[in-house]
C-alpha cells in the first residue's frame, strides 16, 4: 500500500531523517513511536509532500509520488490530520467536513456560478453522503452548523477526523489522534479509528505518544530516534526490544 | 429561540435565503430595483447606477481579497481594462461593418475575457509568495495599465490622455442611449453578480477559496491546488471587475484613464471593509455607503457652507480623509463590516422576542 | 559615454530610494506591517519641510535671520567670489543655514509626532491581530493623509533650498564632460551615511537587537521582557525621521508637490525587490532601480520612467520571489 523507501530529510545541517524505510500494508494500522523531536511529524510531511525529501522515495500503490505534490497526493486517495489541528477556524463543522469531499466533486468554474442543475445535484448528493457516512458515524451531528471556534478540543479533533474520512481515503495519517485527551475521550476516539478500518477497509498510519493506545490497536509499530528507524514490527516484539527500551528510558550505564 | 428555521429536506437546508426575514429583505431590494426607473428622478438613477457598476466590481474584489485572501490594491486596473476592451471591441467591430447588435455580445464576453486573462498574468506572483508581495504586484499592475492606457503608442485605440468616446449598446434592437437605460442594465447585472458569486461559494470551487484564506496547506492536504485556485480566484475577480468596467463605459459618455487609478482601486477596497470581507451583503453595504458618503458631505458641506467655491475646493480633500477614515476606523472597531451589524440585527429579530444580540 | 553620466545620476537618485526605504524596512522588520502610506508620510515631511524653511521665516513676524542669515564676513565673501564657483554656491548657502536647520527641525519633529499618534492609536490597538488589518489601516492613511495634505496646502510646486551647498561640477570623464550638481551628490552622501548608520545600530546596539527578536516573535519577546511597544515606536520614529530627511531633500530637487506621495510606491516595490527583511538587498535594488530609471530615461525617455520600479519589481518577483536577498519564510507545519 504504502512504502517509504530509504528517506532522507534534512534542513540545512540538522538531519531530521536518516534512511527510514517501510511498508504500511493495506487495511492495517501501523503506527510511528518516537520520542519528541525523533522525526515523526516530518516523516509524515514528507509522505504527504509538503517537503522534499533529500534522498528515497515514497510509493502509495506501487506507484512513485515522490514528486507529486500534496494536493496531486490526495487526489491519488491520501488523507492526514495534524497534530496541532489544521481545520478552517472561520467555518462551520459542516462546510469543513464538504472541503473533505473536495476531491470528489466534479463542479467546474461555470457550473458554480451558475449553480442550479449539475452543481446542485452534486452538492446535494455530497450533502447526503456526509450526514449518513461521516456525520452520523462519528457522533457529530449536534454540532454541524456551529463554527470551529466554538467546539472543544477534542471535538476539533473529532471533526478533523471526520473531514479527513470524507475524502474516503485509501490511506489515512493521524499525527496524534488522541494528544491532549482524557482518557474517556481517547477511548473514543480509539473506537471511531477501529470503526473507520472496519467498515470504510482504509489504511491507517498513526502517530501517537499514548503507548497504551499504540500498543492496543496497531498492527505493526515502526519506532524512530534521532531520526533513525531503530526497529519496527509487531507491538509485541517492539515492547521487548532493547534499542527501543533505550530510547524510551535512556542508556543504562 | 429561535422560530421559523425548521428543514425537512437538504435541499431546503442549502438554499442561499434560509429564513423569512432574508427574504423579505431580498426581495424588497429587488422590487425596488425594478420600480426606480419607473418613478425616480435622473439623480436617483445616476445614484443607483453608479452604486451598481460599483457593487459588480467590489462583488468582484470580494472574491480575491474576502474569500480568498489575497490582498490586492490594482482591481481599478481590470475595471479600466473592461471599460476600454468593451470600447475598443465595439468600435473594431464597427469599422468591420458588424451589426450593431451584435456588438455587446461579443464585446460583454469579450472584455471579461481580456479582463480575467490580465488577471491571471498579475496573479501569478501569488502563488509564489503570499500577501504583501501581491499587494505591490496588482498595485504595479495598476499603475503599468494606466501607463499603457495613457501613452502615445495605443493612443489611437485607447485615444490616450484625453480619454475615449463610449459605445451605446443596442440589445435586440433597443439602443441603451440613456443613462436610464443603462441603470436597468447595470440592475441586472449587479443582481446577478451576487448571485453567481453566492452559488460559487456554496460549492466545492468558492469552498477552496475560503480553504486557502483560512489555511492553505490544510487546502492543498485535501486535494485544493492552491496554483489552480488562486488563479481561478483572480481571474473570476478580475472578469467580473472588467464586467463593471464594460457597465461604466456604457453609462458614461466618455472614460478617462484617470477614473481606474490607484484612487478607484482604494474606493473598491474601502467599500469592501465598511461593508465586510467575505460576507455576501458586504459589498452591498459597503458600496451604498461609499458611493453616498461623498453625496452627503456635498450636500451638508453645500448646507453650511453655501455653493462656494471654498466649499468646493474643500470637498475632495474632506472626501479623502472621509475614505481613509471609514477604512481605519471599520478596520479598528468593526473588523467585519456592516454585515456583522446587520448580522446581529438579523438574529435579533430572528429571536424576538426571547432574546436579544 | 552619456552612459556614465547617466549612470551616475542613477546612483544619486538610488541612494535616495535606499534612504527611504529605510522606514518601509525598519518598520517592517519590527512589527511585519508594510507601511503602503509611507510615502504619503514623506510628503507630509517634506511639506512640513516647506513649512518650516520658506513658509515661516518668509513671514513678517519672523526674524529676519531666519530666513537670510548674512553676517558681515559672509556678503562680503559672497562679493570676492567667482559667479558659479563651489565657493559662491557656498556663501550662497551659507544664510540659509538657519532656515535649513529650522525646516528640517520642523520636519523630523512633526513627522515623528504623526509617526507616534499613528502607532499609538491606529496600529498598537491591532497588535497580535493579524497584520492584514494593520495593513489596511496604512491603506487608509493613504487617503486621509493625501486628504490633509490637501486641505493644509493649498499652495502648489514651490521651490525649498537644498540642505546643503549646490555648485555645479564638471568632471571629466576619459574625455567625456559629467555633470555633477553638489546638492544631489551631497544627499547621496548623507543618505548612504544615514543608511549605513541605521544598519550598523540595528546589528549592534541592544535596541536593535529588541527589534530583531520581536520581528522574530512578538509574543514570546514580549515575555522575555521586551517592551514591545517601545519597539514598534521605535522603529515608526526611525522611519519618520529618514523619512522626513527624504522629503527635504526630494522637495529640494523636485519641488514640493503630491506626488511626492506616489514616490512612496516605487520604493515600496524597491523594497519588495530588495527582499523586504535584508537591508543589503534592499539597498543593491535600490542602486538598480536608480540606474535603471536613469538608463531608461536616457533611451526610452521620461515618460517611461514612471512605471520602470514597476515592471522591475514584477518581472524580480516572478523570478525571485522573495526578492534578491530576501529569506524564504519557512513554515511550520
Amino acid at each position: 500500500m504504502l512504502s517509504v523507501a530509504d528517506v532522507h530529510l534534512s534542513f540545512g545541517g540538522l538531519k531530521a531523517l536518516q534512511g527510514v524505510s517501510f511498508d504500511a500494508a493495506a487495511g492495517e494500522i501501523t503506527g510511528i513511536i518516537g520520542p519528541n523531536g525523533a522525526g515523526k511529524t516530518s516523516l509524515f510531511n514528507v509522505i504527504s509532500g509538503f517537503y522534499k525529501p533529500n534522498h528515497g522515495r515514497i510509493l502509495f500503490q506501487e506507484k512513485d509520488v515522490s514528486h507529486l505534490k500534496p494536493d496531486a497526493r490526495a487526489h491519488a486517495g491520501m488523507s492526514r490530520t495534524f497534530q496541532n489541528i489544521a481545520l478552517f477556524r472561520g467555518m462551520t463543522v459542516l462546510d469543513n467536513i464538504k472541503l473533505g469531499c473536495h476531491t470528489h466533486l466534479r463542479a467546474n468554474v461555470w457550473s458554480s456560478l451558475m449553480y442550479f442543475g449539475s452543481a446542485q445535484k452534486e452538492e446535494l448528493q455530497a450533502r447526503k453522503e456526509i450526514e449518513e457516512e461521516v456525520i452520523d458515524f462519528l457522533e457529530i451531528d449536534h454540532i454541524r452548523k456551529a463554527p470551529i471556534t466554538a467546539l472543544s478540543y477534542g471535538l476539533q479533533k473529532r471533526v478533523e477526523l471526520a473531514r479527513a474520512l470524507a475524502m474516503r481515503p485509501k490511506l489515512l495519517m493521524l499525527d496524534e489522534p488522541v494528544a491532549g485527551m482524557n482518557r474517556e475521550e481517547t477511548a473514543d476516539m480509539a473506537r471511531f479509528i477501529l470503526d473507520a478500518q472496519a467498515r470504510f477497509g482504509t489504511t491507517i498510519l498513526l502517530v501517537e505518544h499514548d503507548m497504551h493506545l499504540v500498543m492496543d490497536i496497531c498492527a505493526k509499530v515502526v519506532v524512530l530516534n534521532f531520526g533513525r528507524q531503530i526497529a519496527d514490527g509487531s507491538p509485541k516484539d517492539i515492547a521487548h526490544n532493547q534499542n527501543v527500551i533505550d530510547a524510551y528510558l535512556g542508556q543504562a550505564g | 429561540m429561535i422560530i421559523g428555521n425548521r428543514k425537512v429536506s437538504y435541499l431546503e437546508d442549502e438554499k442561499i435565503l434560509n429564513n423569512g426575514y432574508k427574504k423579505a429583505f431580498v426581495y424588497t431590494m429587488i422590487a425596488l430595483a425594478i420600480a426606480l426607473p419607473f418613478f425616480a428622478d435622473d439623480y436617483t438613477i445616476l445614484m443607483a447606477s453608479l452604486v451598481g457598476i460599483m457593487l459588480i466590481a467590489v462583488v468582484g474584489v470580494n472574491v480575491v481579497i474576502g474569500y480568498t485572501g489575497l490582498l490586492s490594491l490594482g482591481h481599478a486596473g481590470f475595471v479600466a481594462i473592461g471599460a476600454y476592451s468593451v470600447s475598443i471591441i465595439h468600435n473594431v467591430l464597427g469599422h468591420w461593418g458588424v451589426p450593431d447588435i451584435v456588438h455587446p455580445w461579443v464585446a460583454l464576453p469579450g472584455a471579461m475575457a481580456v479582463a480575467a486573462l490580465i488577471g491571471i498574468l498579475v496573479g501569478l506572483p501569488s502563488l509564489r509568495v503570499k500577501g504583501i508581495y501581491l499587494a505591490v504586484a496588482t498595485l504595479s499592475a495598476n499603475f503599468i495599465i494606466i501607463f499603457l492606457i495613457e501613452i502615445d503608442t495605443f493612443s489611437q485605440w485607447t485615444g490616450g490622455r484625453l480619454g475615449l468616446t463610449t459605445p451605446d449598446p443596442n440589445f435586440f434592437g433597443w439602443v441603451l442611449d440613456s443613462q436610464r437605460e443603462v441603470y436597468v442594465l447595470i440592475a441586472i447585472f449587479s443582481f446577478a453578480t451576487i448571485l453567481m458569486v453566492q452559488n460559487l461559494f456554496r460549492t466545492r470551487i468558492g469552498r477552496a477559496f475560503v480553504a486557502i484564506r483560512e489555511k492553505d496547506y490544510s487546502a492543498e492536504i485535501l486535494g485544493v491546488s492552491l496554483l489552480k485556485y488562486k488563479l481561478t480566484s483572480f481571474a473570476i475577480s478580475a472578469a467580473f471587475c472588467g464586467l463593471a468596467g464594460a457597465m461604466a463605459a456604457y453609462f458614461y459618455a466618455k472614460i478617462l484613464p484617470e477614473q481606474f487609478e490607484l484612487a478607484l482601486s482604494l474606493q473598491l477596497v474601502a467599500a469592501l471593509i465598511v461593508g465586510g470581507m467575505g460576507r455576501t451583503m458586504g459589498p452591498v453595504y459597503g458600496t451604498i455607503i461609499i458611493v453616498l458618503v461623498p453625496e452627503l458631505l456635498k450636500i451638508g458641506m453645500g448646507a453650511m457652507m453655501g455653493n462656494s467655491i471654498e466649499a468646493a475646493q474643500l470637498r475632495a480633500p474632506i472626501q479623502e480623509i472621509v475614505f481613509g477614515a471609514l477604512i481605519i476606523g471599520f478596520v479598528l472597531f468593526e473588523p467585519l463590516g456592516i454585515s456583522q451589524i446587520m448580522d446581529r440585527f438579523f438574529r435579533a429579530l430572528n429571536r424576538w422576542p426571547f432574546a436579544r444580540g | 559615454m552619456q552612459f556614465a553620466q547617466f549612470v551616475i545620476n542613477g546612483l544619486m537618485a538610488g541612494a535616495l530610494y535606499a534612504l527611504i526605504a529605510i522606514g518601509i524596512v525598519a518598520v517592517y522588520k519590527s512589527t511585519r506591517v508594510v507601511n503602503f502610506a509611507h510615502g504619503y508620510m514623506i510628503m507630509i515631511g517634506a511639506y512640513l519641510y516647506y513649512t518650516f524653511a520658506v513658509l515661516i521665516p518668509d513671514m513678517t513676524w519672523a526674524p529676519s535671520w531666519l530666513s537670510s542669515w548674512t553676517p558681515e564676513w559672509v556678503a562680503q565673501a559672497r562679493v570676492g567670489a567667482k559667479m558659479f564657483s563651489p565657493t559662491a554656491a557656498l556663501y550662497d548657502w551659507i544664510p540659509n543655514i538657519p532656515r535649513i536647520v529650522f525646516g528640517l527641525a520642523g520636519a523630523i519633529i512633526g513627522s515623528g509626532l504623526l509617526a507616534l499618534f499613528i502607532e499609538r492609536y491606529l496600529m498598537r490597538p491591532l497588535l497580535g491581530q493579524s497584520n492584514f488589518s494593520m495593513i489596511m489601516v496604512t491603506v487608509g492613511l493613504i487617503s486621509v493623509l493625501s486628504g490633509f495634505k490637501s486641505l493644509l496646502w493649498t499652495g502648489d510646486a514651490a521651490s525649498v533650498p537644498h540642505l546643503t551647498p549646490n555648485p555645479a561640477f564638471r568632471l571629466d570623464f576619459f574625455g567625456t564632460p559629467i555633470f555633477i550638481f553638489g546638492a544631489n551628490f551631497m544627499s547621496m552622501i548623507i543618505a548612504a551615511l544615514i543608511f549605513g548608520f541605521i544598519v550598523y545600530w540595528l546589528r549592534h546596539s541592544s535596541a536593535g537587537v529588541a527589534i530583531r527578536a520581536v520581528s522574530e516573535d512578538q509574543s514570546t519577546a514580549y515575555s522575555m521582557g521586551i517592551n514591545v511597544p517601545r519597539v514598534f515606536a521605535q522603529a515608526w520614529l526611525i522611519a519618520a525621521a529618514t523619512g522626513a530627511v527624504a522629503g527635504a531633500v526630494l522637495s529640494a530637487r523636485d519641488g514640493v508637490s503630491p506626488s511626492l506621495g506616489l514616490f512612496g510606491f516605487s520604493v515600496l516595490a524597491i523594497v519588495l525587490m530588495g527582499g523586504l527583511d535584508s537591508f543589503v538587498g534592499v539597498f543593491i535594488a535600490a542602486m538598480l532601480v536608480g540606474v535603471l530609471e536613469a538608463l531608461v530615461q536616457w533611451q526610452m525617455g521620461g515618460t517611461w520612467v514612471e512605471i520602470a520600479p514597476y515592471v522591475a519589481v514584477l518581472i524580480v518577483i516572478l523570478i525571485r520571489p522573495h526578492g534578491l536577498m530576501g529569506q524564504p519564510e519557512v513554515e511550520r507545519i
